[in-house]
């Protein structure tokens, strides 16, 4: 099967994963259900894209849709503070750095020639959403009754992070350990002097 | 060397990689290597003044090599000056440098009149100076204010036209064009100057004084401006030597020759001796001796010299005839000659070759442009695609006169 | 069922005026570029040429699409939308004015929507909008593009920490996320935020200009460089979009500036000033900020790359730290602390 099908194939699946995902949520829990489907099939989708890609450029971009996806979740759950800050850094900082450095590197196809398992996946997918949607149609699922406190203030986010019994020996630790994968990241990627080649004297140039 | 440098090679094509994909070859990169971009600056590019080509090979934002690519223009200039009268190559002279067309005449009309060994009227030799002079202005505004470009400041760059306009329209009154004037004829200028004329030079002057100070506030004095030219692109006196360097671009690195002084023609050693004038020099003032904001000074000042030469030949000026007696055909003695001029860009230099008749034998010409041009390659590298773009701007080439 | 109307209407207004706003700047700003450079800027298309960005607009439509061979054409076309987008996206928390009136028991306010967290909401949507730069520039196949857009998304991710940490400390002296809360906070003598951030608006002011790769930081897109950076590619509606997108940004910001620091709708020395009041000082102060936009970049030269970055990091976002953790140690222990 050659690419153009197989990329054919894999998008259509994902379409209607995505629409049984959202029929079946308007079906258990009315039109939130609908939106938690929407939102976890790009969640999953993002993923699945992530993994199917070449490209690196397009798997990396791809992890857009999970991240808005998680976003999504968050609203969906009234954490609109964790949904914003899920955006501002997920897709607005860290995406854009592997972005970043994805561009950087050069595009070597050689890089993605994995053997493709296609159909296979696809196959495999269907099998076990269809098994879900099996199982899930006679087991019955215990629905949480409350959802966790739809207001999370700024404010108490702060506060949980702050107070000692709260989480701020974590929050600190967490602090150093990117302090030091920031110096050790400085430290790999610092240019050693023997790097720099004068390249004036290859020739041609 | 090989070893390392093949890490280095142009970016892997798309054949290549078929290539090694159809061998089945599986490669992975073991260090994580930012590919080599080779940019094309040119020929249509905003940045290259004209139809220069340069090939830029840039590591991310560095660049690692450079190679200017010439004769985008050519149109065999020096080759019709062997096949046509000795007058009428006259308006060719005007294509080279189109932004300093008064001084290529110059320079082929002295080094026809060298040949024929006729003196000039003084009158003639003054409005020559005059001209010549405010066309070194209205080059170097060009020069300054596109360079303002270069570095994303555009108003200067208009704030300069604006004056230049004045200067094309003095041109304009003095002979009829606005570009390519074919003014300064072999034995003298084409005509005097027009009545009231030289009066409004000398509002000129005036104007012009104030507004210098203007465009040296506004865009040499920029701390943005500075920071981007100071200690970029480099030119050390002795590589400035070595590259023959002239004009403007030699003086940056400090190294004072300047031929209306040092190899005088026309009124200029007159001139130097009644200390009209001084010779700006590059100083460092921003930073490394010889970077992109020395060079550019160098023709900020040299305007105002300009202007002070300008300011002597009206104060000095006399009625008399504006052209020598010539024959209808001129007929040059056998004979060569080579006289070289300060163009706003440096030394042009016209070598001349004779045999008596209506036509030259030899006919060329030493470009300031295209000889320093070839530094480039020499003082872009390890700088930023940025710089590159400064340090083209700072040599200011005319792409008709390097191509010829 | 009216509420609804009134909702639609507001959203109709603030859109029609921000996205009206971005092309008269268009117009504003060949007309006061002119206007310095001693030129008449476009004055046939109308009176005083202010059908000007109507009639680019129609020849913006009627150009062809051109996409480059090689191109990645999904993204490519994508890429104008999501620079587009973000920017107008953000409209929706901006509040032009104050309580407008009372209806049906409901307040109905100024700005289309009223969130609890309003300026994170805009910080992060903004945010998304480096994405329409790097992937125009990726999928191009061209190399300006390409570093172009390695450029803006640099840019953008570095100064977007110093302009999170200048709002932070605004967020900090008010105590609210909400932009109507913050601009409440600010009424009084003396009691717009740049009189006690200072700093912080400064800081605020250079990062929005790098944010929207506004002259003097506008790398992405540079000439003499990049000829027309990530955009390079793009003609007909899809250049369009670029720069419909860049100048809503540009309105966005001027919004947020005076939202933040300069007391929104607040009329000075006029506590209780009716809604249209507040809504013409929004006005006037936005149109100052707008103006600061064309007046820089008529006037300074452009920074090199590495100078940009250089002044983010080490410059402004150490400044934003420090600023931020006076901000703290005044409100902890300063004259106000409890």
């Amino acid at each position: 099967m050659d690419l153009r099908k197989q990329q054919i194939a894999f998008y259509t699946a994902l379409l209607f994963g995505a629409l049984a995902a959202m029929g079946w949520g308007l079906k258990t829990a009315g039109i939130q259900g609908a939106m938690f489907g929407f939102f976890a099939s790009f969640t999953l989708g993002g993923g699945l894209m992530c993994i199917w890609e070449r490209s690196v450029v397009r798997s990396a971009f791809s992890l857009m849709a999970t991240f808005c996806g998680v976003a999504g979740l968050f609203i969906l759950l009234g954490h609109d503070f964790l949904a914003m800050a899920q955006i501002l850094i997920y897709v607005g900082g860290i995406l854009v750095l592997i972005l970043f450095g994805v561009m950087l590197t050069p595009p070597d196809l050689n890089e993605r020639q994995l053997p493709r398992v296609g159909l296979g996946v696809v196959a495999v997918v269907g099998a076990l959403a269809f098994v879900g949607a099996k199982v899930a149609a006679v087991v019955n699922w215990a629905q949480a009754e409350t959802l966790p406190p739809a207001e999370t203030k700024a404010e108490q986010i702060g506060a949980a992070f702050l107070r000692a019994d709260g989480y701020v020996i974590a929050f600190e630790l967490a602090a150093v350990l990117l302090t030091v994968a920031l110096v050790a990241a400085v430290y790999i990627a610092r240019r050693k002097p023997s790097d720099l080649i004068d390249l004036t004297e290859e020739g041609g140039y | 060397m090989s070893e390392q440098t093949t890490q280095y090679k142009p970016s892997i094509t798309i054949a290549d990689q078929q290539a090694a994909a159809g061998k089945g070859a599986r490669e992975f990169m073991m260090d994580v290597r930012t590919t080599d971009l080779e940019v094309n600056m040119g020929p249509q590019h905003p940045a290259t003044h004209g139809v220069m080509r340069i090939l830029i090979r840039a590591d991310g934002e560095l660049v690692t090599g450079a190679q200017p690519h010439l004769g985008y223009l050519h149109r065999c200039a020096e080759k019709i000056g062997e096949n046509v009268e000795w007058l009428q190559y006259l308006p060719y002279t005007d294509r080279y440098d189109y932004l300093s067309s008064m001084n290529n005449n110059l320079g082929y009309s002295l080094a026809v009149e060298k040949l024929l060994g006729i003196e000039i009227p003084r009158r003639a030799s003054m409005i020559r100076t005059i001209c010549v002079e405010l066309n070194r202005i209205a080059s170097h505004l060009v020069a300054f204010g596109t360079y303002g470009l270069d570095l994303g400041a555009f108003t200067p760059f208009l704030y300069c036209f604006r004056e230049r306009e004045w200067l094309l329209m003095l041109f304009e009154k003095i002979c009829g064009a606005r570009l390519t004037y074919s003014y300064l004829r072999i034995g003298g200028v084409f005509n005097d100057a027009p009545p009231g004329w030289l009066e409004e030079v000398e509002q000129f002057c005036d104007v012009f004084d104030e507004k210098w100070v203007e465009y040296r506030d506004l865009l040499m004095m920029n701390h943005i401006f500075i920071k981007r030219t100071a200690d970029i692109g480099v030119i050390t006196p002795e590589q400035a030597l070595d590259f023959g360097l002239t004009g403007p671009m030699l003086r940056g690195s400090g190294i004072d020759w300047d031929l209306r002084r040092d190899m005088p023609y026309m009124l200029y050693d007159e001139i130097w001796k009644a200390g009209v004038y001084q010779i700006p020099l590059g100083s460092g003032a921003q930073g490394v001796l010889g970077d992109c904001w020395d060079r550019v000074y160098v023709r900020v000042q040299e305007m105002v010299e300009s202007i002070k030469i300008v300011r002597w030949c009206l104060a000095n000026i006399e009625p008399g005839p504006t052209i020598a007696e010539l024959p209808k055909v001129l007929r040059v003695p056998p004979g060569e000659a080579y006289v070289g001029i300060e163009n706003p860009r440096g030394e042009l230099g016209h070598y001349l070759v004779s045999d008596g008749g209506k036509v030259a034998v030899r006919c060329r010409v030493r470009g300031p442009s295209f000889c320093n041009l070839p530094i480039l390659e020499d003082i872009m590298p390890h700088t930023f695609l940025a710089d590159s773009v400064a340090i083209i701007g700072s040599t200011d080439v005319v792409i008709g006169e390097t191509d010829r | 069922m009216s509420m609804i109307l009134i909702w639609l209407l507001i959203t109709v207004a603030c859109y029609g005026a921000v996205i009206g706003t971005a092309a008269l700047m268009t117009f504003a700003e060949r007309k006061v570029s002119a206007a310095m450079q001693y030129r008449y800027g476009p004055n046939r298309v109308g009176p005083f040429g202010l059908l000007q960005p109507l009639a680019d607009g129609v020849k913006f439509i009627f150009k062809e699409e051109v996409i480059p061979a090689g191109a990645n054409p999904w993204i490519f076309k994508l890429a104008p939308i999501l620079t587009a987008l973000p920017a107008m996206l953000a409209i929706a928390v901006i509040p032009f004015t104050g309580v407008i009136g009372t209806f049906e028991g409901t307040e109905v306010l100024g700005s289309i929507a009223n969130p609890e967290i309003g300026i994170l909401y805009v910080l992060a949507v903004t945010g998304v909008g480096v994405y329409g730069a790097i992937l125009g520039g990726w999928a191009s196949n061209s190399k300006y593009s390409l570093l172009g857009g390695l450029r803006a998304s640099a840019q953008m991710v570095s100064y977007e920490l110093s302009l999170i940490l200048a709002v932070l400390a605004v967020v900090a002296t008010t105590g609210s996320l909400n932009l109507h809360e913050i601009v409440a906070g600010q009424s009084g003598w003396f009691g717009w935020n740049v009189f006690s951030q200072p700093l912080a608006f400064v800081l605020f002011l250079v990062c929005s200009y790098a944010e929207t790769n506004r002259h003097p930081f506008d790398f992405a897109e540079c000439e003499p460089e990049l000829v027309g950076g990530f955009h390079t590619e793009y003609s007909s509606m899809k250049f369009a979009m670029f720069f419909i997108g860049e100048y809503t940004a540009m309105v966005v910001m001027a919004c947020l500036t005076t939202t933040l620091f300069f007391g929104g709708y607040l009329v000075p020395f006029w506590a209780d000033a009716p809604w249209w009041m507040g809504l013409i000082a929004f006005g006037a102060k936005t149109s100052f900020f707008l103006l600061l936009f064309i007046w820089v970049r008529w006037t300074l030269p452009r920074f090199r790359y590495d100078q940009l970055m250089h002044l983010g990091w080490k410059v402004l976002f150490p400044l934003a730290l420090i600023n931020i953790f006076v901000t703290g140690l005044v409100i902890s222990f300063g004259p106000g602390a409890n």
